[in-house]
């Protein structure tokens, strides 16, 4: 079973990066669960037609502990197992201290030894802001992080925040730098400025995506660029992407 | 009002537990809380407190090292102080305030014993389970880490006693009562008393025992991990009262020789109904007193469960109880009640209440009502 976490500035592309790794990863037969651990709870949307599912801080909620396996997930496009953490009423509660209990709960249920996904995504929210942040980085989750980025200087300056963090908890046993991965915004100087901060943190960029209007479009439809558009260039790059992040997920522990 | 208590006390958390268990063991703990808080944890729930050495310290946890993270504190501070001390491990537990921050205490252990070379471990306690949680997973936790070679069997029958604490057991020679019982009336040599009165070397060498004696429920988890890890049956009771204690010995014996584990402690009378004597409490112990005064007295009991308890634990008509409320309805419907004098408020008065202090229930308020049960007469009539 690989693990991987994948971090990055808000609005960098992450959930809609990872919804087509997933799909990519299905679609060569891998068994896939992807766990979205943002408050929003709106990661795996494209893998189950746009529409919301409940989360697992809802069913916290609703039902303290009185719940099952299988009223945490759903079975989304090409059978990716979707879950998503959720978090408390906005504005109120700790949504880190939420993700820490949504995948204890989940651990707690089974899910890992109950569906034996080949590839674990765990999509997580913007920057490693608190510890509980950090928890999918932490010994038992995942085994690689990957870093998006944009050229944008915020973008990198994000990105080189988690990669710092990523190397502060490496005598933690935690997670280690699988890699940076490029989602183009057409800024100056983009694929340098991104292939910079890789090296300065002894990385690289594992692979690159073009901006393309067939992303926006796959998403109106409810749905991955893989799985709406299958022969479009998009799609190529995502089965790329995939192939590259699977290679680097499993060299060994990169230099950081 | 619903999981409350508003009269009666509640039990040690789960933080008190780690404290009790680990006390003797030459081990240091550090318990990641707020500065003054030792004394919740060790003084009030600790009779060893002031007449026994130990390495206790609270990191004294301050609103901004919690709000920042600062676990590089934390870990300074206890790498500092170890290599002063030299413990033979060091156990680091939580408390409310670490919880809400997610502080991983597996992964700071982790990255304590690389700088020390100390064996370290991180525990999950958080104030919010019962000190049995805590005792359990941090004696489980010394256990796995340090008993770990297959030793021969002892040439004599001999026994660990696995769950012993001043919690459940005060100090009062009752710890003592049940080893002098172990081999003179069960015919067993001790190997070790998990954890009072033995040391970190004896435990080492529990793989040598042929069976384990498991006196709390807290002490369940370390004898499984010896019956998988070196396939040392267990047997469960306390050798309260005297026909009890004598059907425990053969338990013992049968175990020893069959490989199956055994709970005595469990077993009630079926065939009785009508109004029973309630016993709230620790199951293993509550249960072994049970089946003790059923045996030697002849009246039918039924054990109130209020912690943390697997379901094997309980007999038939055994209940589990969340709240006050709860022990109050209880009691009324009993013949009677041995408990703590701290239950004795939500007792009705028309009930016989007869006083039997815990220290994980009352801490010190009645140590010296405190009794020793082993293997006697029982000393109340109905």
């Amino acid at each position: 079973m690989l693990k991987l976490a994948f971090y990055g500035k808000g609005g960098i592309g992450k959930s809609t990066t990872v919804s087509n790794l997933a799909s990519a990863f299905a679609a060569n037969g891998l068994k896939v669960m992807q766990i979205g651990c943002d408050p929003k709870a709106d990661s795996t949307a494209s893998l189950h037609g746009g529409a919301r599912m409940r989360s697992i801080l809802d069913l916290v909620r609703e039902r303290n502990n009185d719940f099952t396996l299988g009223e945490m997930v759903r079975e989304g496009d090409g059978g990716v197992i979707c879950v998503e953490a959720g978090g408390p009423t906005p504005g109120l509660g700790c949504a880190g201290r939420g993700i820490i209990t949504a995948l204890e709960k989940l651990q707690e249920k089974g899910a890992y030894d109950v569906y034996k996904p080949d590839v674990v995504l765990y999509d997580v929210l913007g920057d490693v802001v608190c510890g509980g942040f950090s928890m999918p980085m932490r010994k038992g989750y995942a085994d690689r992080v990957f870093i998006l980025t944009s050229g944008e200087t915020m973008s990198v300056y994000a990105a080189a925040n988690i990669a710092m963090a990523v190397k502060n908890f490496r005598g933690r046993g935690y997670a280690s730098l699988g890699g940076f991965v490029l989602n183009r915004r057409n800024a100056p100087d983009e694929d340098a400025k991104a292939a910079k901060l890789a090296a300065d943190f002894g990385s690289a960029v594992v692979g690159a995506l073009d901006w393309s209007e067939t992303v926006q479009r796959a998403e109106q439809l409810g749905k991955t660029v893989v799985h709406a558009f299958p022969e479009s260039p998009m799609a190529a790059q995502y089965r790329a992407l995939a192939d590259a992040v699977l290679a680097a997920a499993r060299k060994g522990d990169a230099p950081c | 009002m619903k999981q409350t208590a508003t009269i009666i006390s509640i039990h040690a958390a789960d933080t008190s537990g780690v404290c009790s268990m680990l006390y003797e063991l030459g081990g240091m703990v550090v318990v990641h809380d707020a500065s003054g808080c030792n004394s919740t944890y060790s003084t009030h729930d600790e009779p060893r407190w002031y007449r026994q050495d130990s390495m206790i310290y609270i990191s004294a946890l301050t609103e901004t090292d919690a709000i920042l993270g600062n676990d590089e504190k934390l870990i300074g501070d206890v790498v500092s102080a170890a290599k002063d001390l030299s413990p033979h491990f060091i156990a680091l537990c939580g408390a409310p305030v670490p919880l809400l921050a997610g502080t991983d205490f597996p992964a700071i252990a982790a990255e304590i014993e690389s700088r020390t070379g100390i064996p370290t471990f991180g525990l999950h306690t958080s104030g919010m389970r019962s000190y049995l949680a805590g005792a359990s997973e941090a004696l489980e936790a010394v256990v796995s880490r340090f008993c770990t070679d297959a030793l021969p069997r002892t040439d004599a029958p001999s026994a660990n006693i696995i769950g012993a604490t001043p919690l459940d057991f005060s100090v009062n020679g009752t710890v003592e009562s049940m080893i002098d019982w172990l081999n003179r009336k069960a015919g067993f040599e001790l190997v070790s008393c998990m954890a009072m009165g033995s040391t970190l070397d004896d435990i080492r060498r529990a793989s040598a025992a042929h069976v384990n004696l498991v006196v709390s429920s807290c002490g369940i988890a370390t004898a499984e991990l010896l019956r998988e890890r070196f396939g040392t049956p267990w047997v469960a009771g306390v050798p309260v009262g005297e026909k009890f204690s004598a059907v425990l010995a053969s338990a013992l014996k049968t175990s020893a020789e069959t490989g199956e584990c055994a709970l005595p402690c469990a077993d009630r009378d079926a065939s009785a109904s009508g109004k029973k004597l309630a016993i709230p409490g620790e199951m293993v112990f509550s249960g072994s007193l049970a089946r003790a005064v059923e045996l030697d007295l002849g009246t039918p009991c039924r054990v109130l469960c209020p912690l943390e308890a697997e379901d094997r634990l309980l007999a038939p008509g055994d209940i589990r109880i969340f709240d006050e409320v709860a022990a109050a309805e209880a009691f009324a419907a009993s013949s009677g009640v041995i408990a703590d004098p701290m239950y004795a408020p939500v007792c009705p008065p028309d009930v016989p209440f007869f006083r039997l202090p815990h220290e994980a229930f009352s801490g010190r308020c009645y140590r010296k009502e405190s009794l020793n049960l082993i293997d006697r007469p029982l000393p109340w009539r109905f």
